[in-house]
């Protein structure tokens, strides 16, 4: 089966706009793909190049070198084009048209016609909770309004492949619950799905793997524990005994902490969790619990921001 | 076709509800209400000063309107970024511009019949009504201008900012208009050479005296052979190429 995604060497380089002769790099040689009714989720501060890999994907901007397949074409083919849906950073429409002429005029260009049509866009009128407000123009619609609007022509022609750029962005708590609803109803149709988003707890929960773009680079790609370093896992282990038991303790170990009746130890490293284990085991504790957990995606995110800090730096 | 007609309707729709477009029409009718006043003020056929005010307003109007909105067709959906979910769906940018240019043509055509209505009942009150039968001739010559106005335009709204698309645009209009009354006048007075150089000059420039049969039909030198027919071709002509340079340049140009 054809990937939806498959991205080999990607460079893109602009023209500085200040000195002429100078180009700027905005994504520097990398690979990536994206699997059928997988979501995958972009990560990178503002300018990173998140932005720019996705106006790529779409055929907006050509790459300065490396290759791009969507569905086995390139970008822009129009063959592909029903296939995707995409939902541009921050979308305007036309102010002078409703919501429904907008489904309308996206789903006729997609093929979409008739009854079909109209049955497709009120239920993603309703789904994205714009129904009541169809028939409104769109130079009325509230900033998460027109976010809703975008997803909504987005996902009218039910294509294969949805790619969004920020889609949480600009929504209330419920409107962020809402289009996450719609994201993992996305998945569950065998959809797969690509989007960039600041808010890390979201794309956490939603994406399949992640990839983490800083400066252009790709810093990562994979599954959350996957592009964990096995260094930063942070080992832990929670123990108890009886009374007389107690006061030996603190002399086992240095920086031991005492939660309710329990004494927790944080490790250094696997082999210090593993001698350290060992060493309340053979003194007769009760481990209540032992094992590593995993840093959050914020932590991962900031920590590649404190190696690219450091590498400006140096 | 479908979909450069899709595109073409959607434009048409958005445009025809711009607070623009209503400006313009109460421009056209303060012009019209002009030339009622000149007819009380001037000596001669009031029909058929009448005649020669409201075909100059219809001329007018739509270059202006096709100026207006014609410059800011593609730049307005670049900048609001408009552009990137339609160009994500199965439209060519080709089919796009060729939407962009028939939805803005449709207006100019609603608006000619809209204006010509008008400019019938004002004929009406100089009892002349039939005559608008005289001057569809004229109308359809002052379509066929405006058509190379928004081909022009579109190619300036693919290049460039509004502000620059509209200096061109007017600039093109402009020489237009004049182009052969200016050759005329140059080639008069100067050396052999200088006339060559200018006649050749005339082919390249845009000449709208081929679109100007209104004058011989108000004051009833009636329609030369032919005129109609090489006015079709000649903005034919203009409309093909400067739609195609600007598929050309808008397939190059990165929508960033």
């Amino acid at each position: 089966m054809t990937k939806p995604i498959e991205v080999k060497n990607l460079t893109k380089t602009f023209r500085h706009p200040m000195k002429v002769w100078d180009r700027i790099e905005a994504v520097r040689d990398f690979s990536f793909s994206v699997e059928p009714g997988e979501i995958v989720g972009f990560v990178g501060h503002n300018g990173a190049g998140k932005t720019t890999t996705i106006k790529m994907l779409m055929g907006l901007i050509w790459p300065t070198s490396g290759k791009i397949s969507i569905f086995g074409k390139k970008p822009g083919d129009v063959s592909i084009k029903n296939k995707i849906g995409f939902l541009p950073e921050r979308p305007y429409f036309y102010s002078q048209l409703s919501g429904m002429d907008v489904l309308k005029y996206f789903g006729k260009l997609s093929g979409l016609k008739g009854t079909t049509l109209i049955d497709r866009a009120e239920k993603i009128l309703r789904q994205v909770g714009l129904y009541n407000d169809r028939n409104r123009r769109l130079g009325g619609y509230s900033k998460g309004m027109l976010q809703r609007i975008g997803l909504a022509q987005a996902i009218i022609h039910n294509p294969e492949l949805v790619i969004m750029d920020e889609p949480m962005s600009g929504l209330d708590p419920v409107g962020r619950r809402e289009v996450k609803e719609i994201i993992r109803s996305l998945k569950r149709d065998g959809k797969s799905v690509i989007f960039s988003s600041h808010i890390l707890s979201d794309i956490e929960n939603l994406s399949d793997r992640v990839l983490i773009i800083e400066n252009g680079f790709k810093k990562s790609f994979g599954t959350v524990r996957e592009i964990v370093d096995p260094d930063n896992i942070r080992y832990k282990i929670e123990f108890g005994g009886k009374d007389e038991m107690k006061d030996a303790a603190f002399s086992l170990f240095k920086g031991i902490r005492v939660a309710s009746d329990r004494f927790i130890i944080d490790c250094e490293s696997l082999e210090d969790f593993n001698s350290k284990l060992s060493t309340i085991v053979e003194k007769k504790y009760t481990v209540h619990e032992a094992g590593g957990t995993y840093p959050s995606l914020e932590e991962i995110v900031f920590s590649v921001k404190k190696e690219v800090g450091n590498e400006k730096n140096s | 076709m479908k979909r450069i007609l899709n595109v073409a309707y959607y434009t048409f729709l958005e445009m025809v509800r711009n607070k623009v477009l209503f400006i313009l029409f109460f421009f056209a009718l303060f012009i019209f209400g002009l030339g009622i006043v000149i007819t009380q003020m001037t000596i001669g056929d009031n029909l058929t000063i009448i005649s020669d005010v409201g075909l100059a307003t219809i001329e007018i109007f739509l270059t202006v309107l096709s100026i207006f909105l014609g410059i800011s067709l593609v730049q307005k959906e670049l900048s609001q970024k408009t552009l990137y979910p339609l160009l994500a769906r199965p439209v060519s940018r080709a089919e796009y511009i060729l939407g962009k240019f028939f939805g803005m043509l449709l207006l100019v055509i609603v608006a000619i019949v809209i204006m010509s209505v008008i400019f019938t009942i004002l004929l009406f009150f100089y009892g002349g009504a039939g005559r608008i039968i005289d001057f569809l001739p004229a109308i359809y010559a002052i379509f066929l201008q405006t058509s190379t106005i928004i081909s022009v335009a579109v190619l300036c709204s693919t290049l460039t900012e509004p502000a620059v698309a509209a200096t061109l645009t007017i600039s093109f209009y402009i020489i237009g208009a004049t182009s052969y009354n200016l050759v005329y006048a140059i080639t008069k007075r100067t050396s052999e050479t200088v006339t060559k150089i200018i006649t050749t000059l005339r082919y390249v420039l845009p000449d709208f005296n081929h679109f100007n049969i209104k004058d011989n039909l108000v004051y009833g030198r009636g329609l030369e052979n032919l005129s109609l027919g090489v006015a079709s071709i000649y903005a034919l002509i203009i409309v093909v190429i400067v739609l195609s340079l600007s598929i050309i340049f808008f397939n190059a140009k990165e929508i960033n």
